[in-house]
């Protein structure tokens, strides 16, 4: 508490310096906060609708400003700053710094607004939609954070907070420029487990097993609605604009009233919404009208706009068909969006089904695709680099391959006896020590040399598994818990920093020379496996080929007709997702009426 | 019998289920063939004296135990670049389409119901299939397959809807909503196409869709995952049939498809009966 006092003296002798480019942890919080009180004058302020008392490691109570972007916003941090230099104020333990709190906050805090994006169906494009709202707003200064009630995906990242939330949201962060993307973004995420069952996260997470009919009758009624309620209000106090993202189609009339990603999600958020188009596959226009018509009323007066999206061809063409959709419809067409090439994850397993290979490099990567594959988003950045990325499950179709990768999956011991039956496995170990073998995660859990499952937690049923034998690690799993955690450290090879995240069931007994350093608290951890001479490679890091060391490392040891690749300067994954984002963000601006969108989400301009 | 299979959308399953409705007529021994009045594809199929048709109609024909003719699909738009569609009219090059040269739509309407009066001669069933979706609000009035064939020969329509994306009731109701009210009273059905799971959490839906438009619902099929050969352009699905025995696993697969979904309740006694008025 002294500690803070004596930071803020020194603040306010430092005067109004706005935005800090110096600090090595620019910006910690959004792109373009102020940074004039990096630590606050009013700390604790004991305000709830700024920050909340926690239980602390040291389980004392402490006041946690965690969420709380208040301070940094250039407007309230210059009229504090002017408070307090006319009231000569030198430190912030002087009563009157209480009354320029309740001055600052009755001129400059409110409740933000919430805008929804509906999608006629699954891959309308609302996700990107979403991301292009957040960033062209953004752009013009609002403080903007994405937020989806529910979303399924097998896709998850984790905060630094180490919760799960779906990658999408942490992408669509990123466009609103915010640099701590957290659980309210998410509160609600389904990992399915199979046709039927999903793992369902609250507030990141694990909350328990539901299958679909549980899930509809006995979660959403039940905690489903005030988990969106309380998340969506607590975003709604700190932002200015909530760009909320639906789920499929709003107009599913079988489980309307059950549906919590949709209308009744803008319900409790208050919010006006957009519908969102895809014009690729045609119908649109049957799609648009059944949606707007199908939706009850009450709820379909929330819908102000309608964004005809992916037009390939001339946008033009479609206008007169747009003008007669308004006329039918009632409803103004705010969108004509052309087709956007873009380098973007897509938004879930949804896009997956049928695809086969991407890129068309010269290097061959095949990855096994898993039964129950999931977070392979963790392979986009090898689209970067000269490579073709095929998604295999059979033996034969490993013909040819230069790398092999063994992703992530919902279940390792399924997934392994899924290969040890389709001879994959006897076909991957024939290549060991031939062309490099990368594990993440699960793949990285089979490569071992033991998988005891002592209480059927991960295989259902007692046992322990010989795995790949390609390490001499051991994995167990003891007990139901999950370890969820962001990872920062160096490549131990070169010293160049590498981040990831983890996400696993079973914690493993490493024996092997490790791959990377990570920080932790107060102490470093090895992680990673690699045997060089074998060309073995693993990792429990998600997310491992995103900074470039690893990736320059790994293709470091592929040969290609005999001969080693040449990786030129490969870059950072967050830099080329970042351009795309502005890509994404100027097609929109061509096509869509902002100054529309601004209105409609009922914000001042 | 005529009937006319059309899709709320590119990629619906129309050609599969225009191709398992000709197999199970030619099972119960009638004398059936396909048509489509136009396909917009470059996948093309020659036929024994020389005429390229859509490659979705051959399959159809050979489902119809029938060798491919011409009049099963007399228009057939090749886009081959620059915005230029070649026309092929009765399996020969016509013309090149391009916004100077648009194409006569009523001479070319002409030679289509030439060929589907041909076909109603010589056959006890004529199993039509739409292209697209039929109610492009910017393209209605050059549509050929759908609408057009509905006012020109009053066939009666089934709507399919695909699901796998999600929004299939607004899909449908939409669809028979923009349907001009002179042909509304021709769309008899739908059938939801590639449903996982257990169709009875449909039902509340189902029911609002057939009281809202006099439409019966003829069946939900099942997601399979059987491979067609996919004749449309705009389709991601691609086809994945390759080899000698294309012809002969296709017709397996029918097979099995018109089991699946007799199981799975969909109503071919009731489509029969649509067909036959």
């Amino acid at each position: 508490m002294d500690n803070i006092t004596k930071k803020v003296e020194e603040e306010i002798k430092k005067g109004y310096i706005g935005s800090n480019h110096e600090c090595p942890y620019h910006p910690s919080h959004f792109t373009g906060q102020d940074c004039t009180f990096c630590y606050c004058p009013f700390y604790p302020c004991n305000d709830n609708q700024l920050g909340q008392m926690i239980i602390s490691r040291r389980e004392k109570e402490i006041w946690a400003c965690t969420y709380c972007l208040f301070i940094h916003r250039p407007e309230v941090a210059k009229f504090i700053m002017s408070e307090i230099n006319r009231l000569g104020i030198t430190t912030s333990k002087d009563p009157r710094m209480q009354d320029i709190f309740l001055e600052t906050k009755k001129r400059f805090f409110h409740i933000g607004k919430a805008l929804m994006i509906l999608g006629a169906t699954s891959d309308a494009g609302k996700s990107i939609t979403v991301a292009a709202i957040c960033r062209l707003l953004h752009r013009r200064g609002y403080l903007v954070s994405p937020f989806k009630s529910q979303n399924m995906s097998l896709n998850s990242k984790v905060t630094a907070k180490g919760s799960e939330i779906a990658m999408i949201q942490v992408l669509q962060s990123k466009a609103a420029g915010l640099k701590n993307p957290d659980h309210h973004m998410n509160p609600i995420l389904l990992k399915p487990k199979g046709d039927t069952v999903s793992q369902v996260m609250v507030e990141g997470e694990p909350f328990g097993d539901y299958n679909v009919e549980d899930y509809y009758n006995k979660f959403v009624p039940g905690p489903g609605k005030e988990i969106v309620r309380k998340n969506i209000d607590f975003l709604k106090e700190r932002y200015d604009v909530v760009v909320m993202e639906g789920a499929g189609s709003p107009a599913e009339i079988n489980i309307y009233d059950q549906d919590i990603a949709n209308m009744r999600a803008a319900e409790i958020a208050d919010a006006n919404c957009i519908l969102v188009v895809n014009t690729e596959w045609g119908g649109s226009f049957a799609y648009a009208v059944g949606t707007v018509e199908l939706i009850p009323e009450i709820d379909r007066k929330r819908i102000k706009g309608i964004i005809l999206n992916n037009i390939r061809g001339d946008p033009k063409k479609i206008e007169d068909g747009a003008r007669l959709l308004e006329s039918i419809i009632g409803i103004p067409v705010i969108g004509i969006i052309p087709h956007i090439k873009l380098d973007l994850p897509s938004e879930d397993s949804e896009a997956f089904r049928g695809m086969h290979t991407k890129g068309n490099g010269k290097i061959i990567v095949s990855v096994i695709k898993f039964p129950r594959i999931a977070n392979f988003t963790d392979l986009d950045p090898l689209f970067m680099e000269d490579t073709t990325v095929k998604f295999i499950s059979n033996p034969e179709e490993l013909k040819g391959s230069d790398v092999i990768i063994l992703p992530g999956t919902k279940n390792t011991i399924d997934d392994l006896l899924w290969m040890r039956a389709n001879g994959l496995e006897t076909a991957i170990s024939e290549l060991k020590g031939k062309i490099p073998i990368l594990g993440i995660c699960g793949g990285y859990q089979m490569m071992g040399k033991y998988l005891k499952d002592p209480a059927g937690i991960e295989g259902k049923v007692p046992q322990t598994l010989e795995g790949m034998g390609f390490f001499d690690n051991i994995t167990e799993w003891n007990e139901y818990k999950k370890k969820v955690i962001q990872d920062n450290g160096i490549m131990i090879e070169t010293g160049e920093p590498i981040t990831g995240y983890e996400i696993h069931m079973g914690l493993s007994t490493i024996v092997e020379k490790p791959l990377f350093e990570i920080d932790r608290y107060s102490s470093k951890e090895n992680e990673g496996s690699v045997r060089e001479k074998d060309l073995t490679f693993g990792t429990y890091l998600h997310g491992v080929f995103d900074k470039p060391a690893f990736r320059k490392y790994f293709l470091s040891f592929v040969k290609h007709d005999g001969k080693y690749v040449e990786i030129k300067n490969p870059r950072d994954y967050d830099e080329l997702l970042e351009d795309n984002i502005n890509i994404l963000a100027d097609g929109f601006e061509k096509g869509l009426n902002i100054e529309k969108i601004i209105d409609i989400a009922g914000v001042k301009r | 019998m005529k009937i006319i299979f059309i899709g709320t959308s590119s990629g619906a399953g129309k050609t599969t289920i225009s191709a398992l409705y000709c197999r199970y007529l030619y099972r119960k021994g009638i004398k059936v063939t396909p048509f489509k009045a136009s396909n917009l594809s470059l996948n093309s199929y020659v036929t024994k004296n020389g005429k390229e048709i859509g490659m979705g109609q051959a399959f159809q024909a050979w489902a119809s135990n029938i060798e491919p003719t011409e009049d099963m699909n007399p228009v057939l738009l090749k886009p081959s670049g620059n915005n230029t569609i070649q026309l092929i009219l009765r399996g020969e090059p016509f013309m090149d389409i391009s916004e100077q040269n648009p194409i006569d739509t009523k001479m070319v309407m002409e030679k289509v119901c030439e060929s589907f009066d041909r076909l109603s001669k010589e056959y006890d069933a004529v199993v039509c299939e739409g292209s697209g979706s039929p109610v492009e609000l910017n393209l209605m009035d050059r549509d050929l397959a759908n609408l057009r064939m509905l006012r020109e020969r009053s066939i009666p329509a089934i709507l399919i809807g695909d699901i796998e994306r999600g929004g299939v009731f607004a899909a449908i109701y939409g669809t028979w909503r923009l349907i001009p009210d002179k042909q509304k009273h021709l769309l008899k059905g739908f059938i939801i196409n590639r449903f996982r799971g257990d169709s009875s959490i449909l039902k509340s839906g189902i029911e609002k869709i057939e009281k809202l438009t006099g439409m019966k619902c003829l069946g939900v099929m099942p997601y399979l995952n059987l491979k067609f050969p996919e004749e449309d352009s705009m389709s991601d699905i691609g086809g994945e049939l390759k080899g000698s025995d294309v012809r002969s696993a296709f017709m397996n697969n029918l097979d099995c498809l018109i089991e699946a979904a007799t199981e799975n309740g969909l109503d071919l006694d009731h489509i029969n009966m649509i067909a036959k008025n």
